[in-house]
């Protein structure tokens, strides 16, 4: 894993709401992780515990309170000319949770794919920006004729195709997608976790997943990552974090998800987390530890102790 | 085990612009005496349209039973007067909706909300009512019951808000329960603690429960029973262990590949192919047939009959005839058939 190249570095980055004000929220409280390139990271956690938002800090569409994004080695945040923002936005991309509300539906579907590729002048001629559209639908499992309807005219499924296929229309390295199958049927949502697999196999994306069903996550992940209160609090390979879940609050989340098996329903033992348990003293420093390779844990120095065993 | 609720050869058609949509077409099921029945089906399917029927919360301006009958108690509900309806909606039947943050309304404090069925079905006085309802709160397992009697839906959260709806729904122990995705919409850990809520609740006051879904996961951990439908009809029907442990149904078969279950490492996840039928024009045969690997000559032409696989087990596919070719299911199934051998010898 060392021999990988880290295509994202993120450096404590924090996301707060509110500053200053008493409805402050921190959102995002200081995280760090990196995403070697060509892998798939998994962020798992309940909803309120700042994935979305990490997800939204990380491609820009907020601005970071605190923290570094490093792309490539580069800094996404911070003052940038508009040609800098384009080269960037040219390589990131995002795929939202609500195929329904992310696509203009006064907009053709041409036009929602190609509105990347117009912006960033990507097609010389109106022919060459057509051919790249079908390809795309293409690409996505959809055909030339739907090129020219409305995004009303095409089922859930469907129309996350166009949302994966316009997130693909400026030639990304990396992709944010955020709960891309929430919204879908079961039978819909292997589809389109098909076609992610398949996409990052052939165009060696790499892909930051956010989601709540973790057994999806685990399919789709190299590694998985799980938040708490804008705390990452776990981060390890995924069948590591399966089997070998450290952090308490990472084994109540794993034994709150009912499987598809009656029997060992039958026999589930839910674990429930209280913070408090921690039980952590002012002067202990808090921090994430690697407690054996590639597996790190929210924990302080006397849980590390405990965690390395 | 006694049936409480009987659904004969029931049909459904909505009246659009575009046409007759024929939304449920003839579904057979019932349901039995303090056990769970889970409804699964994609988006469509008519999970919720069934339910809707027997609660009689259809549109009357644009829906329509066609046929059918449904049997509660030995009254056909179809067949009642809306007065009549009104004594059994709530009290003898209740249901439990996906959304907490909409079904509750917003501009009446949880209590007055809990309070109204059971005035309205019991005859209670207002005071006893209101100890009647912080009991239910209780119950449910709200803190400070008496406090949150008097708060508004937006001081809840999801969590609390689901509650509060079960409590409403639980004011006249009811004996039918319909909850319609009622755990959809909260996070894995509250799902896990709203599921264990039903459960409990449903030995305390033994209530017979239709719970509809689409999580298989949650179907495993709340169900005796599963109906499985698609196209308006239940194409499946069996105890839980039967439906995932021994499916017949090409349907199922690729509902049940397609969820990843902690160990699946294949490269692939199984997919169904294609999308829903559009009821609007009900395909000829088998409304699967056009989606399914397995279709026979027979399934675009007619449709095939609900066949026996055991006294409990029922399965709508020309697969089961005698006659049919011995198929292979797909490997997820075949694994899940091993790991419950006493279903192979049938």
């Amino acid at each position: 894993m060392e021999t990988r190249k880290k295509l994202l570095e993120i450096k404590n980055l924090k996301q707060y709401f509110n500053v200053g004000k008493p409805n402050e929220v921190r959102a995002v409280d200081g995280i760090s992780f990196d995403i070697y390139e060509g892998e798939t990271l998994g962020l798992v956690g309940e909803s309120g515990c700042g994935k979305s938002t990490t997800g939204r800090t990380i491609i820009r569409l907020y601005d970071a309170t605190d923290g570094e994004v490093l792309y490539d080695g580069v800094n996404v945040h911070g003052k940038k000319s508009k040609e800098e923002l384009k080269a960037f936005n040219h390589k990131m991309q995002m795929i939202f949770q609500d195929p329904y509300a992310s696509l203009n539906p006064r907009m053709k579907v041409s036009d929602v794919i190609a509105e990347g590729i117009d912006i960033h002048g990507l097609a010389k001629t109106k022919e060459d920006r057509m051919n790249k559209v079908y390809e795309l639908l293409e690409t996505v499992g959809l055909n030339k004729e739907h090129a020219n309807r409305y995004p009303h005219e095409f089922s859930g499924g469907q129309r996350q195709r166009i949302g994966i296929a316009r997130a693909l229309a400026v030639d990304p390295d990396f992709i944010i997608a955020d709960e891309p199958i929430s919204a879908l049927d079961v039978s819909i949502q292997a589809q389109v976790v098909n076609l992610m697999k398949k996409l990052q196999k052939e165009k060696g994306l790499t892909y930051l997943f956010i989601a709540h069903d973790l057994s999806m996550v685990k399919y789709i992940s190299d590694r998985i990552g799980v938040m708490y209160f804008g705390k990452l609090v776990e981060l390890a390979p995924a069948d590591e974090l399966y089997n070998n879940p450290k952090h308490p609050y990472t084994q109540s989340l794993l034994s709150a998800i009912p499987l598809p098996d009656p029997i060992s329903e039958r026999s589930r033992k839910r674990k429930t987390y209280d913070p408090k348990m921690h039980n952590y003293q002012a002067d202990e420093s808090v921090e994430l530890r690697e407690v054996s390779p590639g597996h790190f844990v929210l924990c302080s120095e006397k849980e590390f102790e405990q965690y390395k065993k | 085990m006694s049936k409480i609720l009987e659904v004969n050869n029931l049909n459904i058609s909505f009246h659009t612009f575009a046409g007759e949509v024929k939304a449920i077409r003839g579904a057979n099921f019932h349901l039995n005496k303090g056990e769970t029945l889970a409804i699964v089906g994609e988006s469509g399917s008519g999970k919720s349209v069934t339910t809707k029927a027997i609660m009689r919360l259809l549109p009357e301006s644009n829906s329509e039973i066609k046929e059918g009958e449904i049997l509660f108690d030995g009254k056909d509900l179809t067949k009642l007067s809306d007065k009549q309806m009104q004594t059994i909606r709530g009290k003898e039947i209740s249901m439990i909706f996906q959304d907490p943050m909409t079904s509750l309304n917003p501009t009446m404090t949880v209590g007055k909300q809990i309070m109204e069925p059971i005035i309205k079905h019991q005859n209670m006085s207002k005071s006893a009512a209101k100890q009647r309802a912080i009991e239910l709160l209780k119950l449910v397992g709200i803190p400070m019951a008496e406090e949150r009697f008097k708060q508004y839906p937006h001081q809840f959260s999801g969590g609390m808000r689901q509650r509060v709806v079960i409590a409403i729904a639980l004011a006249c122990n009811p004996k039918i329960l319909i909850a319609d995705e009622p755990t959809t919409a909260l996070d894995v850990t509250i799902q896990a603690q709203i599921l264990e809520l039903m459960k409990d609740l449903q030995k305390k006051i033994d209530t017979s429960i239709i719970f509809i879904t689409h999580d298989l996961g949650v179907v495993a951990n709340v169900a005796d029973r599963v109906a499985v439908m698609y196209g308006g009809k239940i194409i499946e029907i069996g105890t839980v262990d039967e439906i995932f442990y021994n499916p017949q149904h090409p349907y199922t078969w690729g509902l049940i590949s397609s969820m990843p279950d902690l160990d699946t490492a294949e490269d692939e996840l199984y997919a169904i192919p294609g999308s829903p039928p559009d009821l609007l024009n009900p395909p000829k045969g088998d409304a699967f047939a056009p989606r399914n690997e397995y279709a026979m000559k027979i399934d675009l032409e007619q449709e095939p009959p609900m066949f026996k696989v055991s006294d409990t087990h029922y399965a709508a596919t020309w697969l089961l005839h005698p006659d049919a070719p011995k198929v292979e299911p797909p490997a997820a199934v075949m694994k899940r058939r091993e790991m419950y051998p006493s279903y192979n010898n049938k």
